[in-house]
């Protein structure tokens, strides 16, 4: 579902990507972790075409996101490190103003199903979303690729922040959508959720993905020191 | 998809603050100015209904006299007060309101409003066109400047982008945001109008068609500041700076430039002073020909003239009353004279103005501004033809009076007197504003301009959706 080939993105003189090949299966969640630049975010813009590679090429669906950015970006949904929504609108007013930039159009009572669906208690869906905490937005943007039925889901450390119950009904959640055949590809710095969540875990240093292995094929501490020691 | 990204954007708007305690404060201001306009208009319109009446029983109810006596005893000419002088007063204040009728001097209008004023009426007074030109801008940069700005800010741009809309449409979809609220504002003034319009009918028929245009002047010029402020947003990216720019761009338009367009203007074409002015007409009248002396060189030129015409050798074998034709042909020359003069006048007037629409390719305040007076009756212009026409209408008088001497009297015969029928005889004077034809005719370039301002703004529009 998701592709890179040979993708590569320069900075100026920076390389921050350097010919990353990757392929994340249908209903796969690959989670990719990393230090901070890493080239973890650079990828997940390019998937969103909010860059432009240098070299390569990215495919969603087997779609090159580059040549066709409107086509592809129906079948995402993008959730980043903190996801801001509009304050003075409601939950469901927010869900429903999102829909409709991907051209859809939903009833009251289908938004109501989907932020229920995400988690989020119908206590809250009517109220403005500057009251909401960043477990809440997070659960609106679940429901949000949900309602747009996405194929695709790009996480940017969506559970920096996050209380440890909060993050832990965020991974339930992205394995639910797992099973339904969303695809995930997720940047965190989070070793455990990682493990716990995903199905494949990619290393990346210095723009270059040097590990790429199954979640089923380390244990906890074996990632963690996997992990450090591929830092150092 | 643009209305709904539209409605998202009315209720991002009005669901602030400061969207509420603005548009509350103009509406406090809106009322307190159509009110206080409404009170103003009704009151001049009954004391210049009053003075017309009163006037009008004056001159009918003179005692028996020689015609030429009533010519120099006079009336006046009242200037209508127009009713959509309620929205757009203009520079009404600053322009007489009567001229006295007399016979061989053509009046300048009197009794200016601001003439009766204290030097405190220096820092202006609360009206509609205030509101309308000035507030409601501001307004729309106020709710307007972050539209684009504050997605950037807040990060919402980012999801808004991963949706793969199309930035024509976002960049529409907020540009009708900002401008259905101020659509709807200005439906609420311009209502307020009309039921104030609608109450003062017994003072004169209202022009609904100028009144239209009137509306859609305004929502063009709200359309442009709509376009300026989502061009500032989309491009400027930060908030502050938006905001403080689009202050800039108002500050220069509305305030600054016109300010400066008038020193400028002044400057290049100035009028003359009145002392100057009236000197030029004093001295070409003496070098022409006068009713009240008969000896002059003219005098005796039309004398010659007329006894030939009719071949006889005497003034007395005349079958008309020479000294009132002399009268009458003294006025026409000295007519001649006076509208020579104020075509002078009028040609500094169309320089002025050209400036001022010149300057418009930097101001969208300046062919609105004119727009404005125009279609309210209240410019420069409008107050031309008032006094074009009460020149015209002297004329008539003067003819009346003149021919009724020449007609009835005997040569040399100063003793006869006309009565009241002959002052009856004289008709009412019924001044017809210029038409809408004629004023959006006089307007050519403020209306280009205000249409290429339109245009060139909306255009910046699609062009900053498309850097985005």
């Amino acid at each position: 579902m998701l592709k890179a080939t040979n993708l590569t993105k320069y900075y100026g003189k920076h390389l921050a990507l350097d010919a990353l090949n990757l392929e994340v299966q249908a209903g796969e969640i690959f989670c990719l972790l990393g230090a901070n630049g890493a080239g973890k975010s650079t990828t997940i813009n390019l998937f969103l075409d909010f860059i432009k590679p240098s070299d390569g090429a990215a495919f969603i669906g087997g779609i090159n996101v580059e040549k066709e950015p409107i086509k592809t970006k129906k079948l995402i949904t993008y959730i980043p490190e903190n996801l801001v929504l509009y304050g003075n609108l409601t939950g469901v007013e927010n869900l429903q103003y999102f829909l409709s930039l991907a051209g859809k159009k939903l009833k009251s009572k289908s938004l109501e199903m989907f932020l229920e669906e995400a988690g989020l208690q119908s206590g809250a869906f009517y109220q403005r979303v500057k009251s909401y905490s960043k477990g809440m937005r997070q659960k609106v943007g679940i429901a949000l690729a949900l309602a747009k039925e996405s194929k695709v889901l790009l996480l940017d450390e969506p559970t920096s922040g996050l209380d440890p119950k909060a993050s832990n009904e965020f991974s339930e959640l992205l394995i639910k959508l797992s099973e339904l055949g969303v695809t995930t590809l997720m940047a965190t710095h989070d070793l455990f959720r990682a493990k716990e969540t995903g199905d494949r875990i990619g290393i990346m240093k210095s723009g270059q993905l040097i590990e790429n292995m199954s979640t089923g094929e380390v244990g906890h501490t074996d990632l963690e020191k996997l992990y450090l020691d591929r830092m150092k | 998809m643009v209305w709904e990204i539209a409605i998202k954007e009315i209720k991002e708007i009005t669901r602030t603050r400061q969207f509420a305690v603005a548009s509350i404060v103009i509406m406090i201001l809106m009322a307190l100015a159509i009110g206080l306009s409404y009170n103003y208009y009704q009151q001049i319109q009954e004391q210049h209904e009053e003075a017309r009446i009163n006037e009008r029983v004056i001159w009918e109810q003179q005692d028996e006299k020689n015609p030429h006596s009533a010519a120099h005893y006079g009336t006046y000419a009242f200037k209508p007060k127009y009713p959509l002088s309620l929205i757009d007063s203009g520079v009404e204040k600053f322009l007489g309101i009567s001229v006295f009728l007399e016979a061989h001097n053509r009046n300048e209008a009197d009794y200016a409003a601001a003439a009766d004023q204290t030097g405190l009426s220096r820092f202006g007074s609360i009206s509609p066109d205030f509101i309308l030109l000035f507030l409601i801008p501001l307004f729309i940069i106020l709710i307007g400047h972050n539209v684009m700005s504050k997605e950037y800010e807040r990060g919402t741009f980012r999801l808004v982008k991963s949706q793969g809309v199309n930035m024509t449409y976002l960049v529409l979809g907020k540009w009708m945001g900002i401008y259905i609220p101020i659509f709807l504002l200005a439906g609420i003034v311009f209502s307020a109008f009309a039921i104030c319009l609608n109450l003062v009918k017994d003072f004169g028929d209202v022009n609904w068609l100028a009144f239209g245009l009137l509306a859609i002047l305004y929502l063009l010029y709200y359309a442009i500041f709509t376009s300026l402020t989502v061009v500032a947003s989309v491009n400027i990216k930060n908030s502050g700076l938006t905001m403080v720019s689009l202050l800039a761009i108002w500050m220069i338009s509305c305030l600054a430039l016109p300010k400066a367009a008038t020193t400028i203007i002044e400057e290049s074409h100035p009028y003359p002073t009145q002392q100057a002015f009236s000197a030029a007409i004093a001295e070409d009248k003496a070098k022409g020909l006068n009713g009240h002396t008969p000896w002059s060189e003219a005098s005796k030129k039309l004398e010659e003239e007329t006894l030939e015409e009719h071949g006889v050798t005497s003034l007395e074998e005349l079958p008309f009353n020479f000294d009132g034709y002399r009268m009458q042909k003294g006025e026409e020359h000295e007519a001649a004279i006076f509208f020579a003069h104020y075509q002078e006048l009028k040609k500094i007037y169309e320089n002025q103005k050209s400036g001022y629409n010149t300057l418009s390719i930097i101001s969208p305040y300046l062919p609105v501004r004119f727009l404005s007076m125009s279609l309210a009756n209240t410019d420069y212009e409008s107050h031309w033809h008032f006094s074009d026409a009460a020149e015209k209408y002297r004329l008539e008088m003067q003819g009346i009076l003149n021919g009724d001497f020449a007609e009835h009297a005997a040569y040399g015969d100063w003793s006869y007197k006309s009565d009241k029928s002959l002052w009856k005889k004289i008709p009412e004077f019924d001044y017809q504003p210029p038409g809408l034809t004629q004023i959006l005719a006089s307007n050519t370039q403020s209306l280009i301009s205000l249409f290429a301002w339109s245009l060139i703004t909306f255009l910046g529009v699609f062009l900053s959706a498309r850097r985005i």
